[in-house]
């Protein structure tokens, strides 16, 4: 194999790497823009500018590829290529290019949502001059919505292309195009087709600079004022891993975090902007228990006696619905508790959309049917129908939460059976059938595995704190579960994992520690 | 967003064998894009909206792609325009070598600005991006004519000449 010395490194590299990825793949900064890795490289922007030993002027080091050299030919009798990121005419040539990128630059970092994780900015302040010797006006235009959650900040633009190629390689909708050429130019969409497919988003994560921004963040916060907290996007079967900015308890945003092995770079709106419909709801923080008039307050304690004295009362007649909404943790302490006597409700479908990228939505809202399939071997599908003929008295529901409508038939389902609870964190329509409610947590709270439908187990982490006196959805069923059967209780959801290993194989080894943040195929399936 | 213009309304192309014999000199349909827009331009004198959704269909490539292609060659015209183009090349060389006085000239002696058209609908006057003649700027291209190290008044005499 090929080897490159870059500055004072060897590196043995694959035949054809660019410069640029030899360089990043070892933790050697080289400025970059257009270069994008999962996008066509152009070489347009100039920044990545380095010296290349026995090439006449700079290269471009994200089109600059190390190849095989004759041994005869090899620099030094050993190297295939030579570069210099430090060279003193590549520090000039990386002042030069700023400069220019600069010249009709509002300098408006004070008010621009990407200050903070801006490589504008970044570069400039370590790359850049402090001044610039343009004295002209600068060219100014107005901002343009170039789709309905997509604005476009032309000034801040640096005409790297990344966002066109997007739509043109991922999306393949290609709506963004270059208007125009040279001083002219500008990032431009067609009237009657605007910037609106469901992986639109990204474009904003992508734009190196403040340029791009979307509606739903601009000007909200900034970015240094919020925390981030790695997790998995709960919208549907695929589980792209995710990075949820929040501020204490108030999410901010959603972004796509980097996982070659589920979004790779990416995610699509749904489940970006999919964390609003629950700042809205009413959450449960107390249990309810029905009573004449309704609904009323209860404590845990009698909550949970009267649940484990309902359940020694109804005998073997006794199920429970687990929900691909829940962790597997959940599903498996719910199994648990009504002896695998499991069923489900309906899914909740939308239409799967692939893209030419490969990038898929998921067709399953949910984003845990394998792993609620795998804790609940035995599960029944359609239950509804299958409940009389069991003579069901009592029922444990883990709600699938405000997506969920119910049907007639589980409706009429409901009001037979003697003793229904369920778990949930607001009043849903499932919630209103029980005769007690059970406060667990909303999805941003949650904490344990999920696996998505290529049955990789994904360590789903809270972003905001379990509200008011809710408890872990795990921790209810395990609870009324020692209770009723007088044994002593699991104290944390790791050891719900380990016990959840040893009934289940396929689960033996998974700890959060091992599925780190990017997960692991079931079995170890070894790919790392 | 960019507004190319005119009504809607259908373009197709008159001589359908034209077509396919630009079509069939090429390995892929999209190579054929640039021919086909000046097929349409010859007929239509610009490339309206209806010509980019025809071409664009033929070529099968989105609107956006083909109207990328338009935008980046200033030969290609996205409005109606009148008898005689004038682009004034406004990059470095022919900045520096006067190009902004030219421009001024026929303003002054026209009435248009860059982007107008007279009302006797015989110039139309553009700025440009580099004609790549740099070497001889200031450039001025008149129609598909490139007049190279442009003086004032021979200029003068050239727009004179355009009737
Ligand atoms: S908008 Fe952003 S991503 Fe698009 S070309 Fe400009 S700087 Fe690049
Ligand atoms: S594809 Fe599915 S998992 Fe990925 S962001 Fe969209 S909804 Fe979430
Ligand atoms: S990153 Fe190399 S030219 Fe833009
Ligand atoms: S600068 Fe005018 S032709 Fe190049």
């Amino acid at each position: 194999m090929p080897i490159v010395k870059i500055d004072d490194t060897d590196f043995t590299v694959e035949k054809g790497t660019s410069v640029l990825q030899a360089a990043l793949a070892n933790d050697i900064e080289i400025p970059h823009y257009c270069y994008h890795p999962a996008l066509e490289i152009v070489g347009s922007c100039r920044m990545c500018l380095v010296k290349v030993e026995g090439m006449p002027k700079l290269q471009v080091s994200c089109n600059t590829f190390v190849g095989d050299v004759p041994s005869d030919k090899k620099i030094d009798g050993k190297y295939d290529m030579v570069v210099s990121t430090q060279d003193e005419l590549v520090q000039q040539e990386q002042k030069n290019m700023l400069e220019f990128l600069l010249l009709n630059h509002p300098l408006d970092c004070p008010v621009c949502d990407q200050a903070g994780e801006c490589d504008l900015q970044d570069y400039a302040f370590k790359y850049g001059n402090a001044h610039s010797r343009f004295e002209e006006d600068k060219r100014v235009r107005p901002n343009e919505y170039l789709g309905s959650q997509i604005v476009i900040n032309h000034n801040r633009c640096i005409l790297c292309s990344r966002c066109v190629r997007f739509t043109r390689e991922i999306s393949g909708s290609s709506e963004l195009f270059v208007e125009a050429r040279g001083y002219n130019s500008k990032i431009s969409v067609l009237e009657e087709k605007p910037l609106d497919n469901l992986l639109a988003g990204n474009v904003a994560d992508i734009c190196p600079v403040g340029a791009l921004l979307s509606t739903d963040y601009i000007h909200k916060n900034r970015i240094w004022n919020l925390d981030k907290q790695p997790s998995i996007c709960q919208d549907c079967s695929v589980g792209c891993n995710v990075d949820v900015f929040h501020q204490k308890d108030q999410i901010l945003r959603l972004t796509p975090r980097e996982n070659h092995s589920v979004n790779k770079f990416f995610m699509c709106d749904k489940g970006r902007y999919g964390f609003h419909r629950f700042e809205e709801i009413e959450r449960l923080t107390v249990p309810m228990i029905m009573s004449e008039g309704g609904f009323i307050e209860t404590t845990w304690d009698e909550a949970i006696e009267k649940t484990v004295d309902e359940l020694n009362g109804a005998g073997k007649g006794i199920a429970g619905i687990a929900s691909p909404f829940h962790t597997n943790e959940a599903n498996f302490m719910l199994g648990r508790l009504v002896n695998g006597n499991v069923g489900t409700l309906p899914p909740i479908t939308s239409e799967e959309i692939n893209y030419p990228s490969g990038f898929r939505i998921s067709g399953d809202r949910s984003p845990n049917r394998h792993g609620m399939n795998d804790v609940c071997p035995s599960i029944v599908d359609d239950f509804a129908s299958a409940v009389e003929r069991k003579d069901i008295r009592f029922l444990y529901l883990l709600d699938d939460g405000i997506d969920r409508e119910l049907n007639e038939l589980w409706k009429g389902m409901l009001e037979k059976i003697d003793f229904v609870v369920v778990q949930s964190y607001a009043m849903t329509d499932v919630s209103k059938c029980a005769d007690i409610v059970l406060p667990g947590q909303a999805p941003f709270e949650r904490e344990g595995t999920i696996t998505n439908d290529m049955g990789r187990v994904q360590w789903l982490r809270p972003s905001v704190t379990t509200k008011g006196e809710s408890r872990p959805d795990w921790e209810i069923p395990m609870l009324i579960q020692s209770k009723h059967a007088g044994v002593e209780g699991l104290t944390d959801v790791s050891s719900v994992m380990n016990e959840m290993g040893k009934d289940f194989a396929a689960y033996s080894d998974i700890t959060f520690f091992r599925l780190g943040d990017q997960g692991l195929p079931l079995n170890g399936k070894a790919e790392e | 967003m960019s507004n190319n213009g005119a009504p809607k309304q259908s373009f197709s192309f008159a001589d359908p064998d034209k077509v396919q014999n630009i079509l069939s000199q090429y390995p892929d349909k999209q190579s054929a894009l640039l021919p086909l827009l000046h097929l349409a331009q010859s007929e239509e004198g610009y490339i309206s909206s209806a010509v980019i959704d025809t071409i664009s269909e033929i070529v099968d490539c989105h609107q956006a792609l083909v109207m990328d292609c338009v935008s980046f060659y200033t030969m290609l015209y996205t409005k109606p325009h009148g008898r005689h183009i004038i682009q004034v090349c406004q990059t470095l060389s022919c900045s520096l070598n006067g190009a902004d006085g030219l421009v001024d000239h026929v303003t002054a002696k026209c009435g248009i600005k860059p982007g107008e058209t007279t009302d006797d609908n015989r110039f139309t006057l553009m700025k440009v991006e580099c004609l790549g003649s740099c070497g001889t700027a200031p450039v001025v291209q008149v129609n598909n004519d490139y007049h190279e190290s442009l003086t004032l008044e021979e200029f003068e005499k050239l727009l004179e000449s355009l009737k």
